[in-house]
């Protein structure tokens, strides 16, 4: 074996109650240091994080964390997922990681999200800021319009996958390697039957956050948005009119990048990246 | 907003539609990926550009015709009609934030998508890459 070979990230499996059901969740981690807890985009999973994982700057002084939700990558559906419909809610996206980051024993981590984390990460400041080192949202902001019929995305007649990927394409930077545009296209592909919906119920339905997001204390948990100037799902002016209404936020809107930074062009996301992370390790 | 917007809306009109003419169907048809990839496509559309209507007779992936102007009691399935301002950003390399997806386009109301979109969104990549290929560089 070549030991440069071997990727520093080791994939393991918590049993976590989550409001009800017993779920097996999947999680990666790599690093040591400050606890940081990874949330994936709607209808996608963890290895979005895999280059942010194997970046020393990084694991050098966290222990990087990236779990797949229940119904998405590794994680399964909890039992009798087939009575159901999936529809991920704030409530149920909140018990969530809370119930994640207690079965792991984390102590006061910073959470980072994108896209639905990033929304999520709003809530969690809102609500559960005290229990957090810092929160970082990602395509971050309290609302955004929609621009298609989420029923394209689950439906006989159209491949999920496909269209799901065909759709968010259009997310990325122009600027984005091939590499890994194509990557990121193929976590869309992979996603389980009306997964990615069931998540933007969340994002679209549940969650409008505007007028909801007071008493945020950035002094106690400092609070960072970073949105790329290509996201036109989460536009930047989403993130910086979201920014407004939260004093002491510290917002950045990214060169270059789209809806995924660190999977779209994880070079180009770790400009902006390390310098919030290295401001958080320097707070203590 | 484009640059090539400075231009008189009627030359901005005709020069897109000499760029769309010179690379549709030469480009599509040539790349057998790309025809491979809309093998399960066989549909008459419309792609407006401006004011300028294209008739796209799409065979198996393949452009078996692209009609400047449309025939008299003419059909077609679906359409995707957009300002000229919003096909020269679009194809502007690399094409500036907000302008640079057919979705980002109809979200900002320079572009709509009518018709029976059952054929485009069951193909959305194919056709999201022909319509792109004007763009320097090709199709992503």
């Amino acid at each position: 074996m070549n030991k440069k070979d071997m990727e520093p990230i080791i994939g393991r499996y918590v049993k976590v109650r989550i409001m009800g059901d017993d779920c097996r969740v999947y999680f990666e981690e790599t690093g040591q240091g400050i606890p940081l807890v990874c949330l994936h985009t709607a209808g996608a999973d963890s290895r979005q994080f895999r280059h942010l994982m194997c970046d020393e700057t990084v694991t050098n002084k966290f222990r990087v964390i990236a779990f797949d939700l229940p119904w998405h990558g590794k994680s399964y559906p909890p039992a009798g997922w087939e009575k159901r419909e999936y529809r991920l809610t704030t409530e149920l996206y909140v018990a969530t990681i809370r119930a994640f980051c207690a079965a792991l024993g984390l102590e006061h981590p910073v959470a980072l999200g994108c896209s639905i984390g990033g929304r999520i990460i709003l809530q969690l400041a809102h609500a559960h800021g005290s229990e957090f080192r810092a929160l970082i949202g990602i395509e971050s902001a309290d609302f955004q319009q929609p621009w298609y019929d989420t029923n394209w995305l689950h439906r006989g007649d159209v491949h999920g996958g496909e269209v799901c990927a065909a759709l968010i394409s259009g997310l990325i930077a122009p600027q984005s390697p091939d590499e890994h545009r194509h990557e990121t296209l193929w976590q869309y592909m992979q996603g389980g039957p009306g997964v990615f919906r069931g998540d933007l119920y969340f994002y679209r339905v549940d969650a409008d956050l505007r007028g909801k997001l007071d008493g945020i204390n950035t002094a106690a948990c400092p609070l960072y948005l970073l949105t790329g100037e290509y996201d036109f799902s989460c536009q930047p002016e989403d993130t910086l009119r979201t920014a407004n209404t939260i004093p002491g936020v510290k917002v950045m809107i990214m060169k270059e990048l789209g809806h995924f930074p660190m999977s779209e062009n994880p070079a180009q996301f770790r400009k902006y990246i390390i310098p919030v992370l290295e401001e958080i390790r320097r707070k203590g | 907003m484009p640059e090539d917007s400075k231009n008189s809306p009627a030359g901005l009109e005709q020069e897109l539609s000499a760029r769309f003419e010179r690379v549709i169907p030469e480009a599509v048809n040539s790349d057998r990926r790309l025809v491979w990839r809309g093998r399960n496509l066989t549909v008459d559309c419309l792609v407006q550009i401006g004011t300028v209507p294209f008739l796209l007779r799409i065979e198996e992936g393949s452009i078996r015709e692209c009609r400047k102007g449309l025939p008299l009691l003419c059909s077609w399935v679906f359409a995707v009609r957009g300002s000229a301002q919003a096909w020269a950003a679009l194809w502007q390399d690399p094409p500036p934030p907000g302008w640079h997806d057919i979705f980002a386009l109809t979200k900002r109301g320079e572009m709509a998508l009518e018709g029976n979109l059952h054929p485009l969104m069951a193909n959305l990549q194919y056709f999201k890459d022909v319509v792109a290929l004007p763009r320097k560089g090709g199709s992503r």
